[in-house]
């Protein structure tokens, strides 16, 4: 990611007289009561919080631009408004949920930093076949890249092997779809009618299952006891801190 | 005439291996992280060594959730917002 952010790039376009307006104004002592209820405040607030929305909504799809089919200006407007609109709905809808643990801008903004995530992701594999592949059925494009050679064909081969013992068809193809293939999780789930939820929970399961089995066979040492860092020591030292294939 | 097999690519790379056995426990779904997200992203900007191991954990685990976490903190430090 470049120095430049979606603020720089805004201010070397025009900027509505709104906008500036919307920057100069105090916003909302409090916002749950001025989107709450009817008049001029509350016409302001959502004006006010529209902005914010546009502003997160910005920011998200700046950081993965580089992934959108289309990165021009134009196409990133369009994302940037249509996440921030269907990311606002969704705010007002669970407004009565906000609890005060963090600042309401906060609050607000992670609404649309999901949707425009949600949406350049989306955008990113909208002409892509998602395959649900099992585990001996080769992906069609090879990713034999030299990073990604593995580091011990013994563990990988008991992984495999574990796969295959412990594991469901349908958590394989999960976990393959999403840790091997990079199908992002958003993705998969809208092509199976699920929710990220639900495929995240598959994930956990599968994960749970290969580590005991793997415990089991001494491929991995068992968790000591203690505090949650001692207990996980042993394989994070042989992990990725954030494995890309995670569900990018 | 016989043919000297090829011999197969692994199935599972490292990295592979490295997702397929990262511990995700203890258990954080990812309703519940975007529930957290917002005090976790602001306490990481007022303490950078701020600790929060179900979070950490469940971001270990979920890109998707990773990205939107760090986008946000990203956010409220100014960088790019």
């Amino acid at each position: 990611m470049t120095a430049e952010s979606w603020d720089d790039r805004r201010s070397g376009t025009a900027v509505s007289v709104g906008d500036q307006d919307a920057r100069n104004r105090p916003e909302p002592t409090n916002w749950v009561a001025a989107l709450a209820t009817d008049g001029p405040e509350q016409a302001a607030a959502l004006r006010e919080l529209h902005a914010l929305m546009i502003r997160a909504a910005g920011h998200q799809v700046w950081r993965m631009r580089a992934s959108l089919p289309d990165p021009s200006p134009a196409a990133v407007d369009v994302i940037v408004n249509q996440a921030a609109d269907e990311a606002m709905t969704a705010l007002l809808g669970k407004l009565h949920t906000f609890e005060g643990r963090s600042r309401f801008t906060t609050w607000a903004f992670k609404f649309a930093i999901l949707q425009a995530a949600t949406e350049v992701r989306r955008l990113q594999w909208q002409h892509r076949e998602v395959e649900l592949r099992d585990l001996d059925v080769p992906s069609a494009p090879a990713h034999d890249s030299p990073e990604l050679c593995a580091e011990g064909t013994d563990l990988a081969g008991a992984v495999a092997d574990a796969m295959r013992r412990v594991l469901t068809p349908y958590q394989r193809r999960i976990a393959i779809a999403l840790l091997v293939d990079g199908v992002p999780i958003d993705v998969l789930a809208a092509r199976l009618g699920t929710n990220r939820g639900a495929l995240y929970k598959t994930l956990h399961d599968v994960r749970v299952r290969l580590r005991a089995e793997l415990i089991a066979s001494g491929y991995l040492s068992p968790p000591r006891a203690g505090p949650r860092d001692a207990v996980s020591s042993d394989h994070r030292s042989r992990v990725s801190p954030n494995p890309t294939a995670g569900t990018s | 005439m016989s043919t000297t097999p090829q011999p197969r690519p692994p199935e599972l790379q490292a990295v592979h291996v490295d997702a397929l056995l990262q511990d995700t426990t203890p258990w954080l779904s990812c309703d519940e992280c975007f529930e957290r997200m917002d005090a976790y992203a602001e306490a990481a900007v007022r303490d950078p060594g701020n600790r929060d191991e179900a979070m950490a954990t469940h971001l270990r685990g979920c890109a998707a959730c990773d990205e939107e976490a760090q986008s946000l903190i990203q956010l409220l430090r100014g960088g790019g917002a």
